[in-house]
């Protein structure tokens, strides 16, 4: 095993990690960008190195500048985390080339996992639904004909590289196409360098269900199980559940074999994941990408299987073998994550900065909180908008949306706006708590990005932060707050507290 | 007794706005800590029901956080007051997020149709695109490719529109 391990990555996933390696008796080390410095992840590690400078470009981005600490610390594996060069097969070569154990798949498997085209070719060879595609489009030649055999409209048109919605258009009417093709090849040249797109069928009412897989490098693949991630804005996901509503056994176990046959014909060794797109008026499955990385929403299968993912990850690029046979992946009730994001519901979701005055998570039966941020400390938008995840279990569906609707209602964060109403106001409707949902979710129900009615809540936090202006946060003011106020007489109208 | 009423400052307040209390409405507040700018406590919804909140001040602002949500006040006057579309929108164009200008698609005279691109910024990996709200002129162009800026700050002027457009607007200095 690895004496030690540098975390090439910042917020919720470095502490994850971290931890991780810390509970396995393996020395840390991380690394941080200046707006980082009090960041929980710098902390935590037994040793943190600046790597200068503010921008992602400048920073965890930056594989020569990381390279070069890892090797003057002394480590000899790097953990990338997700995002930032997690998928960069650039870095993972240059790991190995400097002597460093990169914990992911082989660089040539990024590679070819990281191009849509190649993949989509490699799962056709693993016998693996495709969603029906064109060929890839040359900029300056404008060929609608050629393209639109087999597809029609509305369409889809996509990156080859990259991912989160860049690049990518949904064409309802042939007119707009050739615009579409345009400005989706622009977007992903300045995005991703390549400005490679293709067009594919677009399927309106889609599920997005991934599997989690785990191979080591003698060969053994298994895959342990999916996660149900519709719940999506701006491409991005926004709540995961593990089991899905969506999958019946047959369809569970079909969706599962492709899934390793995915992962087999990629050569892929370590943990990643398959996304499918499921058709949920036909219930047919159709292969989107594979992720060649840890998962942002990781735990819910964490939690449903009782293993550590980021424990499975140090230990396969160790060359330890996958010990877990297929049929001793049994489930165990529900999980459900909520990202928390800085960012204003009812703005259309754009991100939000500030000082987080309050931050004071909800525990308690069930609750998982992986969070990469404290009390006090600066958002800036430097990076990723997402604060933390949380997690929630139970033995049924049930009661783990109980238990993440109590825990989102107790979690008090001032001073950034978040989602946390959004989230609650998710999990408390209809549609969610039946199951019957799809990636339209959020733009079928309005009424989630609705500012709030007035009563009973508005009402009082307009009236306590009048009295609360006015005492100027004193407690001995408070007994002086006058009629205007229509506040009556004495303050000891409450019986009993709430909070202990 | 202070002139300065709170306005909600975010979440947009639903309906009027006002925050109007209907007569014999009542709130039992119990504030069972406070200190260095807080207030922590409960409040009586209902004759069953009771609720925790949090009360934080932060310079001009206080946050309040209840039943889920953190309301933002404020005593400032009411922030800059959107013209509806088409007579008389702003001349200024501010920023809507924090981040960087990544591309800036105008130039100083350049003219410029409702909805047309102006600025893209980027914040936390996310393009957010900076439109014309109407159209006219551009007089100035206040930010540059690569530039860190905030929420609220100035990215492009345009000339004010002519008298006759029906906006009384105060005249140039």
């Amino acid at each position: 095993m690895f004496s030690k391990v540098l975390v090439a990555n910042r917020g919720e996933i470095a502490v994850r990690i971290l931890q991780t390696l810390q509970a396995m008796g393996i020395a840390t080390a991380a690394v941080y960008g200046d707006p980082d410095a009090n960041s929980p992840h710098v902390a935590l590690a037994d040793e943190a190195h600046a790597l200068g400078g503010s921008s992602a470009d400048e920073t965890y981005l930056d594989r020569r500048k990381i390279i070069e600490v890892a090797i003057k610390c002394g480590a000899e594996a790097m953990h990338p985390g997700y995002g930032f060069l997690a998928e960069n097969p650039a870095f993972s070569r240059e790991c190995a080339e400097a002597g460093l154990v990169f914990i992911g798949p082989s660089p040539e498997t990024i590679e070819l996992l990281g191009d849509k085209i190649r993949s989509k070719e490699a799962a056709v060879h693993a016998g693996v639904p495709v969603v029906p595609s064109s060929p890839l489009w040359t900029p300056g030649v404008f060929q609608p004909q050629a393209l639109l055999s087999e597809i029609g409209f509305p369409l889809l048109v996509k990156a080859a590289a990259g991912g989160g919605g860049r690049g990518m258009r949904i064409v309802q009417r042939p007119e707009d196409l050739e615009q579409a093709l345009v400005s989706a090849s622009r977007e992903a040249a300045s995005a991703f360098g390549d400005g490679r797109v293709f067009l594919e069928k677009y399927i309106p009412a889609a599920r997005h269900v991934e599997f989690q897989v785990l191979a080591d490098s003698a060969g053994n693949t298994v895959h342990l199980l999916e996660r149900e991630c519709s719940v999506q804005r701006r491409y991005q996901k926004v709540i995961e559940e593990t089991p899905s509503p969506a999958l019946d056994p047959d369809l569970r176990d079909a969706m599962g074999k492709a899934a390793v046959a995915m992962a087999e014909s990629a050569g892929y060794t370590n943990a990643g994941t398959v996304e499918f797109l499921v058709d949920a008026q036909t219930g047919e499955f159709y292969f989107l990408e594979m992720n060649a990385r840890i998962q942002v929403e990781h735990p819910i299968t964490e939690e449903t299987l009782k293993l550590d993912m980021v424990e499975w990850q140090v230990r396969i690029a160790a060359g330890e073998p996958v010990t877990l046979s297929q049929d001793e992946v049994q489930p165990s009730g529900h999980a459900l994550e909520c990202r928390i994001y800085a960012e204003d519901p009812y703005g259309n979701f754009a991100p939000a900065t500030g000082r987080l005055l309050t931050w004071r998570p909800p525990s308690g039966m069930g609750i998982r909180l992986d969070s990469g941020v404290a009390e006090g400390l600066e958002i800036t938008a430097y990076y990723d908008s997402m604060l933390a995840k949380l997690v929630a279990w139970g033995p049924d569906r049930q009661a783990a949306m109980g238990r993440m609707s109590r825990a989102l209602e107790s979690f008090p964060v001032v001073g950034v706006t978040t989602n946390i109403p959004f989230l609650i106001r998710a999990i408390a409707n209809p549609d969610f708590r039946s199951g019957d949902y799809d990636t339209g979710f959020i733009d079928k129900h309005p009424e989630l990005t609705a500012p709030p009615e007035s009563a009973p809540f508005s009402a009082a936090a307009a009236k306590i932060a009048e009295l609360f202006w006015q005492s100027n946060g004193n407690s001995a003011a408070r007994r002086t707050a006058e009629a205007p106020l229509d506040v009556p007489g004495p303050w000891s109208g409450l019986p009993k507290a709430i909070f202990p | 007794m202070t002139t300065r009423r709170l306005q909600q400052v975010h979440p947009p307040a639903a309906g009027t706005g006002e925050l109007s209390t209907a007569p014999g409405d009542e709130l039992d507040i119990e504030v069972k800590s406070s200190g260095s700018g807080r207030w922590e406590g409960n409040v009586r919804l209902d004759d069953s029901r009771t609720a925790p909140f949090l009360a934080h001040r932060d310079g001009q602002q206080v946050h309040v956080w209840i039943g889920g949500e953190s309301y933002r006040f404020s005593p400032a006057a009411p922030a800059v007051r959107a013209r509806g579309p088409g007579q008389g929108a702003s001349d200024d164009i501010v920023c809507p997020v924090p981040g960087v200008v990544i591309a800036v698609h105008v130039a100083e005279n350049d003219a410029v149709e409702a909805g047309q691109d102006l600025v893209i910024i980027e914040s936390m990996k996310t393009e957010q695109i900076v439109r014309s709200p109407r159209q006219g002129t551009v007089q100035r162009v206040s930010v540059q490719e690569g530039d860190r800026v905030d929420r609220g700050m100035r990215l492009v002027v345009l000339h004010p529109l002519p008298e006759e457009s029906g906006a009384s607007l105060p005249p140039e200095a």
